[in-house]
């Protein structure tokens, strides 16, 4: 469920937990990744502004889409301008993430350009270790009382892993979810750009792997209009799979659909024409022979037929030949039976019994054929 | 042996005790000249049939999705702890923060033997009950008979408390951050000196030795794959030729497939953790127990060194718990009862079989 997502990296993590760490994952097949983002940010921003969240900040570092752009966006959504702007602080990756306009402006110095550059904007996307410091920098600008928690939104990781290496996209990662200050990350990552090698190393150190896949993949040897007509729908519609690493390590799997309309994306429940089973993988199993305290004492109170109750009597065994005498003695004794028995039984409050459940219920009642029946000797 | 007559033949005392090497703290004799440390788990000790024998590689495989590794590693680290001898290497800026994690050794011991005794009781009862539990009668008693020490041996921890301070800043107690080097050769370096320090040539000095290494192979560390390869073929060397045991957990699903399959073959004992889902109906209904279990740990390889006898485990799979969340505890699956009347008790082993075709686990 996205509300589950929400919720969760509105609560943001433990004090001595690594932050809670969001990877949104599309591919070509179903590429709303953006908008799914989008739809996050956006609801994180407004549990934000609204003080519902353990953040009282969001620093949004962003790579593919101007800081304008989101302003825009967010305050289009409903949110309050003045509050967005205490509470939101943008480090521009996009405008000049090289510094190349910069280097380009030094060096014919006479043009200079009345754009209005805001502080915010980085330049040195290679470097991980300064962008570690100014979004910390960022971060601490929002001054609360006593520890101020900040979260963290970055546009798509797939272009940080463009400008440097896995191994310091990682360590950079990895740095924030442990600091105090950081509550949650949410990032986007395009899996088509991607070694698989790559896309693993990203969900390891995120705690909530969210992708979106296609209602019905698309394979290179379907027929040409069955492809158009599902990459058609697949841009439209799919399913939304989540998985959550819960703090007992557990893991919980959610299953959604999403739909694209005008004004973004929806979410909503499994429609159950597209519920697939899980597989479940079991390994070897052996069936529980312990029995617990109280089925032990039950297993205790069963009274067996013909058991040797050991009630003092001698023990007489049944074995077909008995004579007259005989006979009417077993027939005492069968009688004397029951009233050991019954003493015994009423001593403890309740008789234990013995449930019978019959293995193979698909063959008939009193189908129990003697299968020496056919012996022909 | 006849008790009578003296024999002709008499055991020569006094080369005996001097060929048998000295007993280390910590360190119990198995069968064939091997010898055991504990992992800090009774249960994987049992399992693997006396604890992780001296000299060998211990390699544990990570979930991407669960931590339980760290449970397994932290118990392992106690117990370097509580025996003092242990290095510790973890991508993290600041190691010493993770020791601050180890959980505290049990200290009243009555509580823990609860697990213990039960099936001893059964045995001393009427007759008439059918022995279900034969099988466990047999196995901790052989144990039990061979050593004494036990407590000595293992320790149990308690994961709710956390190790005292004191303990951690003894001798010998070393940590290492694998963000710092940007090859590996310089922990190789530190792994050598660690084991040449403290085990020693003289052989009545020196203890066994730990080495947990946390993550190698880790997204955050540069090294490449070549070199820590190389790095673990050297660490075994090493540790074949003293009296220790290194530990390392390595994140399967970041390296190369190629990759993952040299570093399994590198392991001389084998473990994976995974995850296990929640609120899956299906599991539910097919285990007993399966509120309680954390994670799954599969057994995939088992040292043998110099033997031929290969170590054949009755069951590779067990569940992780917590029992009462302090102690970790291990147990064998166990199916769930059948519902006969559904007709489908021979449909449910079905899935057993078909399942598992997709993974690599033991059926």
């Amino acid at each position: 469920m996205a509300e589950s997502i929400c919720r969760t990296l509105r609560d943001g993590s433990l004090e001595g937990e690594h932050a809670t760490a969001l990877t949104i994952k599309d591919s070509l097949q179903s590429p709303v990744g953006t908008q799914a983002f989008q739809h996050i940010l956006y609801s994180l921003a407004a549990n934000i502004v609204a003080g519902k969240s353990q953040a009282q900040g969001l620093v949004l570092v962003v790579f593919d889409h101007s800081p304008f752009f989101y302003l825009s966006l967010l305050t289009k959504k409903g949110l309050d301008a003045s509050l967005l702007e205490k509470n939101l602080k943008v480090l521009d990756c996009y405008s000049d993430p090289l510094g190349w306009k910069e280097r380009i402006l030094q060096s014919g110095s006479a043009k200079r350009e009345t754009v209005k550059e805001s502080d915010n904007i980085f330049r040195d996307v290679n470097d991980m270790n300064k962008l570690l410091s100014s979004i910390l920098d960022f971060g601490k600008g929002f001054a609360g009382e006593g520890n101020s928690h900040f979260s963290i939104a970055i546009d798509s990781v797939s272009t940080v892993l463009r400008h440097a290496s896995l191994p310091s996209v990682a360590g950079l990662i990895s740095n924030l979810r442990s600091l105090d200050q950081v509550s949650s990350m949410l990032w986007l990552l395009h899996t088509d750009l991607h070694e698989p090698r790559t896309i693993a190393a990203i969900e390891y150190i995120s705690s909530i792997v969210a992708s979106l896949e296609p209602m019905v993949p698309i394979t290179d040897g379907q027929n040409g209009s069955e492809n158009l007509f599902w990459l058609e729908k697949n841009s439209q519609n799919g399913k939304f799979h989540v998985r959550l690493k819960r703090r007992n390590g557990r893991v919980k799997l959610l299953i959604e659909e999403f739909h694209m309309e005008q004004a973004g994306i929806k979410f909503t429940p499994l429609s159950s024409e597209n519920v697939v089973v899980g597989q479940v993988l079991m390994p070897k199993l052996q069936f529980n022979l312990q029995l617990s305290e109280n089925e032990r004492d039950d297993r205790a109170r069963v009274v067996l037929p013909f058991e040797h109750q050991g009630n003092g009597e001698p023990i007489q065994i049944y074995d077909g030949r008995r004579s007259l005498i005989g006979s009417e003695r077993d027939h005492s004794v069968l009688q004397q039976e029951p009233l050991p028995a019954e003493t015994e039984a009423q001593s403890k409050q309740v008789k234990g019994e013995i449930h019978y459940i019959r293995d193979s219920d698909d063959e008939q009642v009193d189908s129990d054929e003697d299968p020496d029946d056919d012996l022909d000797i | 042996m006849r008790a009578g007559r003296p024999s002709s033949f008499c055991r020569n005392q006094s080369t005996v005790i001097a060929s048998a090497p000295p007993l280390l703290p910590g360190v119990k004799p198995g069968a064939g000249g091997k010898a055991f440390i504990s992992s800090g788990i009774r249960d994987l000790d049992r399992i693997l049939g006396g604890g992780f024998l001296l000299g060998s590689v211990v390699m544990v495989m990570e979930d991407a999705e669960a931590p339980h590794h760290l449970l397994l590693l932290r118990n392992f680290m106690a117990q370097g702890v509580v025996h003092r001898q242990l290095l510790f290497a973890a991508p993290a800026e600041e190691p010493r923060t993770f020791l601050g994690t180890l959980p505290a050794p049990v200290v009243a011991f009555k509580e823990d033997r609860q697990r213990g005794p039960r099936s001893d009781h059964d045995g001393q009862e009427q007759s008439l009950r059918i022995a279900w539990q034969y099988k466990k009668y047999f196995g901790e008693q052989q144990a039990s008979e061979t050593y004494k020490d036990a407590k000595e041996f293992s320790t149990d921890f308690d994961l709710r408390k956390s190790l005292d301070r004191r303990m951690l800043s003894l001798q010998n107690i070393d940590c290492v951050s694998l963000l710092k080097f940007s090859t590996i050769a310089p922990l190789r370096e530190l792994c050598s000196s660690f084991l040449s320090k403290l085990t020693g040539n003289d052989v009545s000095v020196g203890c066994a030795a730990r080495i947990a290494i946390l993550s190698l192979c880790a997204p955050q560390c540069r090294y490449s794959d070549w070199d820590m390869i190389s790095f673990v073929r050297t660490l075994r060397a090493m540790i074949r030729s003293c009296k220790a045991v290194a530990v390392i957990t390595f994140p399967s699903s970041v390296l190369s497939p190629s990759f993952l399959k040299r570093w399994q073959h590198l392991a001389d004992t084998l473990l994976s953790v995974r995850s296990v889902a929640d609120d899956d109906e299906n599991l539910a209904k097919l285990l007993t127990g399966y509120q309680d279990m954390v994670g799954l740990l599969h057994v995939h390889k088992v040292a043998q060194v110099n033997t031929q006898v290969p170590v054949i485990l009755e069951a590779n799979t067990f569940s992780l718990k917590l029992h009462r969340r302090r102690s970790l505890v291990l147990e064998r699956l166990n199916q769930a009862p059948v519902d006969g009347s559904s007709g489908t008790s021979y449909g449910t082993s079905g899935p057993c079989s078909a399942s598992t075709k997709s993974s690599s686990i033991d059926f």
